[in-house]
């Protein structure tokens, strides 16, 4: 990251991150008498580079296991990273000493299931005043004041500060979680998957919300799905993730219209769309072969195997994520046949 | 128009319990033509499962049929004995869930699990079974079948174990197979693939599908016919493409308009307020009211289904034949 690029908000530095398995005794007899217990390295995310400017919203895309939840929780400052380095205003996200701790607030995460991220026993209003509290972002007195507040920005009444989560439906409890993470007053956001597990009506309405709260907050944030729809309409820019690495990256109408790596285009295929017209031709044309295991990824390019543009070079040498054509846009991508770009 | 081959007209499923008893279906009627393949999409909750468990006499109490009939080429299965189901089951409608480990036995290879489903319904000497076998897996997808037929569900990935869900659903030939969600936890790349594979499979064999899903973009890529169920009810059936392209119940329209991807990036969606009642609870007349920008003090009373044509639609303000969403 030594491009002249506008000052960041959020810089990711070539972020790594390994989990080794911790192997009780019982796994490791299990293992002895042959038993498939896992003692294999996964590599969830390999050197991942990126920024996020002032008041962006940065789509993160991909398949089930690429590593898209484990490198918010890294930005977040959930997980350590195990190498590398994410920054907010210059400062580290999270010390990488023997016990890494989280040292700033201005990051806060969304999780996709607002059933298991909610206390059942602790009040609505306690559960989003409970941070601020410890924080010191407003006193025991201004907290149902501060409380009430965040409620009316994510469209829930006053009063659900008295009620239990069980009380509420998904996208109501969605909305909580919401109002939770912005009563800490973050400049940045790390949304994992938050609509993915509500109906489409619930979904339109939080979506809606999150175009209204970028509005009058002017909310920076980092926008994790797989749903490529969702995406293209929130998201002014999108990374797309594949087998720990991200392998494009730029502004989401150009990725959209025209994508350049190779994998990000069979994934847009594989999409279905909404055939309206009885005389539409339904044709998906699949990627071939299934995702290979992060436990022993493919050497050079991962995607060489499925890869329909694929050479000699690919099955050997990583492409790194370069700018193409365009480098004004900052459209990236990492391959070494990059598609020409044109829709 | 072929012949049809389920005739469902009535349906309703009840269930007791302790806050109350509560219809998850109510008055469903249909019909699936031979080798047609129809979609079954609405809310979570709105009784598209509940639709399938109760054609297949899937229902155990403290759920029961309370009303209808389901008829498989003029035959009655409401009120069959659970032998008769049985051998219903499998045979004549097979049943494909979101989850295979609802099918796949853990602890048997799949060449076991598929000659025991084989053998509950026809006697194939060794070899015959073993090849009927191989050569659905490799219909489905599989590659190397003859030899990845001997391992066990869990060395096989999420999607290729629904891949042998599907296989061991076709092994039999069923006139009909009710796919609850088969692609919805698979990947996009996975679930083009399957789709691709179920929609030439079903037209070689000629097997009609209930295809039931809440995404509408994937019904629309299989299926030929849409219903669209809201609150245990049917409220908008017809072709597909007319359906999407001119919804005629202000849900379905809703539910169009709550698609990204149709409005432009960046523009608020839009949005159905509130949320789907609970069935225990549900208002006067048409369930969608609360909810709906149409709805007057006709809307009380419960809507009939209307038909016009090949749509029917159950609505007291349907929305005119012209307005795309
Ligand atoms: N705590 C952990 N311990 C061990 N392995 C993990 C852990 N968390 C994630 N992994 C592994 O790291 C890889 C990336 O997982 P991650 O959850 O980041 O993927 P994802 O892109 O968010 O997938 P999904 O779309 O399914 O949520 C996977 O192979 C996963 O099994
Ligand atoms: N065994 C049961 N006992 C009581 N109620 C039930 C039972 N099974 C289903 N229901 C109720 O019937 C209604 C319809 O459920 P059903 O599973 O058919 O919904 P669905 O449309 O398939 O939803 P989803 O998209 O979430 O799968 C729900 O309100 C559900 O709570
Ligand atoms: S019947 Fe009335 S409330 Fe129901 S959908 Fe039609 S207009 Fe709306
Ligand atoms: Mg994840
Ligand atoms: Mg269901």
């Amino acid at each position: 990251m030594t491009t002249a690029q506008p000052a960041m908000l959020v810089e990711v530095e070539a972020v790594s991150k390994r989990f080794t398995p911790q192997l009780s005794l019982g796994d490791r007899l299990a293992a002895l008498l042959g038993s498939p217990v896992e003692t294999r390295t996964v590599h969830a995310v390999d050197r991942v580079s990126f920024g996020l400017e002032q008041g962006e919203v940065l789509g993160l895309v991909g398949e089930s296991g690429c590593g898209k939840s484990t490198l918010g929780r890294v930005i977040a400052g959930i997980h350590p990273p195990s190498e590398g380095r994410a920054s907010i205003a210059g400062e580290t996200v999270m010390g990488d000493g023997r016990t890494p701790l989280k040292r700033t607030t201005r990051i806060q995460m969304v999780f996709q299931d607002p059933f298991a991220s909610l206390d059942p026993r602790v009040r609505i209003g306690e559960t989003i005043s409970e941070g601020p509290l410890a924080h010191g972002l407003v006193s025991r007195t201004d907290a149902p004041a501060y409380v009430a507040r965040w409620l009316t920005a994510v469209g829930l009444p006053v009063e659900a500060a008295e009620r239990f989560p069980h009380q509420f439906s998904g996208g109501q409890r969605q909305r909580v979680a919401i109002a939770r993470a912005l009563a800490m007053q973050p400049d940045v956001l790390v949304c994992d998957e938050p609509v993915a597990s509500l109906d489409v009506s619930i979904q339109a309405q939080i979506i809606n919300l999150f175009l209204k709260l970028r509005r009058e907050l002017g909310l920076t944030m980092l926008f994790i799905s797989h749903d490529l729809g969702v995406v293209r309409h929130l998201c002014d820019r999108v990374a797309i993730m594949y087998l720990g690495r991200i392998v494009e990256i730029g502004p989401a109408a150009e990725i959209f219209a025209a994508p350049r790596h190779p994998y990000t285009r069979a994934l847009l295929d594989s999409v279905p769309k909404l055939v309206t017209g009885s005389d539409e031709l339904v044709t998906f044309k699949p990627i071939q072969g299934e995702l290979p295991s992060p436990l022993s990824p493919p050497p050079g390019c991962h995607f060489h195997q499925r890869c329909p543009r694929a050479e000699a070079r690919c099955r050997s040498d990583a492409p790194q994520l370069a700018g193409g054509t365009d480098e004004g846009t900052g459209h990236r991508v990492s391959c070494h046949f990059p598609l020409a770009g044109e829709a | 128009m072929s012949p049809v081959l389920l005739d469902v007209n009535g349906l309703t499923t009840r269930f007791a319990t302790r806050a109350g008893s509560l219809n998850a279906v109510e008055d469903v009627s249909f019909t699936v033509a031979e080798g047609e393949i129809v979609g079954l999409v609405g809310e979570s909750g709105s009784g598209k499962s509940v639709t399938g468990f109760s054609i297949l006499g899937l229902i155990d109490p403290p759920g029961r049929i309370v009303a209808g009939s389901v008829k498989l080429n003029g035959r009655e299965l409401v009120g069959l004995s659970h032998a008769a189901l049985r051998s219903m089951r499998g045979r004549e409608i097979a049943m494909v869930f979101q989850d295979p480990s609802a099918t796949l036995n853990p602890v048997l290879t799949i060449e076991t699990q598929m000659r025991l489903a084989i053998a509950a319904h026809e006697s194939l000497g060794d070899a015959a079974a073993r090849a009927r076998c191989i050569e659905v897996l490799g219909a489905v997808g599989i590659p190397d079948a003859a030899r990845r037929i001997e391992a066990y569900p869990h060395q096989f990935s999420g999607g290729m174990r629904q891949r042998v869900a599907i296989a061991i659903a076709l092994l039999n030939r069923p006139k009909l197979i009710i796919c609850d969600e088969p692609t919805t936890a698979l990947d996009v790349s996975i679930q083009a693939q399957i789709l691709t594979e179920m929609k030439s499979l079903a037209a070689r064999l000629g097997t009609a599908m209930i295809w039931i899903s809440h995404d509408l973009a994937t019904v629309s890529s299989v299926a030929s016919r849409i219903l669209v169920m809201y609150a245990g009810r049917l409220i908008e059936a017809g072709p597909i493409a007319e359906v999407l392209r001119q919804p005629r119940h202000p849900y379905t329209r809703g539910l169009l308009g709550s698609l990204p991807g149709i409005a432009r990036p960046g523009q608020d969606l839009v949005q159905i307020p509130g949320a789907m009642p609970s069935l225990i609870d549900l208002p006067q007349g048409c369930a969608f009211q609360p909810r709906c920008g149409f709805a007057d003090a006709q809307c009380a009373t419960m809507p009939a289904l209307s038909a016009e044509g090949a749509r029917s639609f159950r609505c007291h303000h349907p929305l005119a034949a012209e307005t795309a969403p």
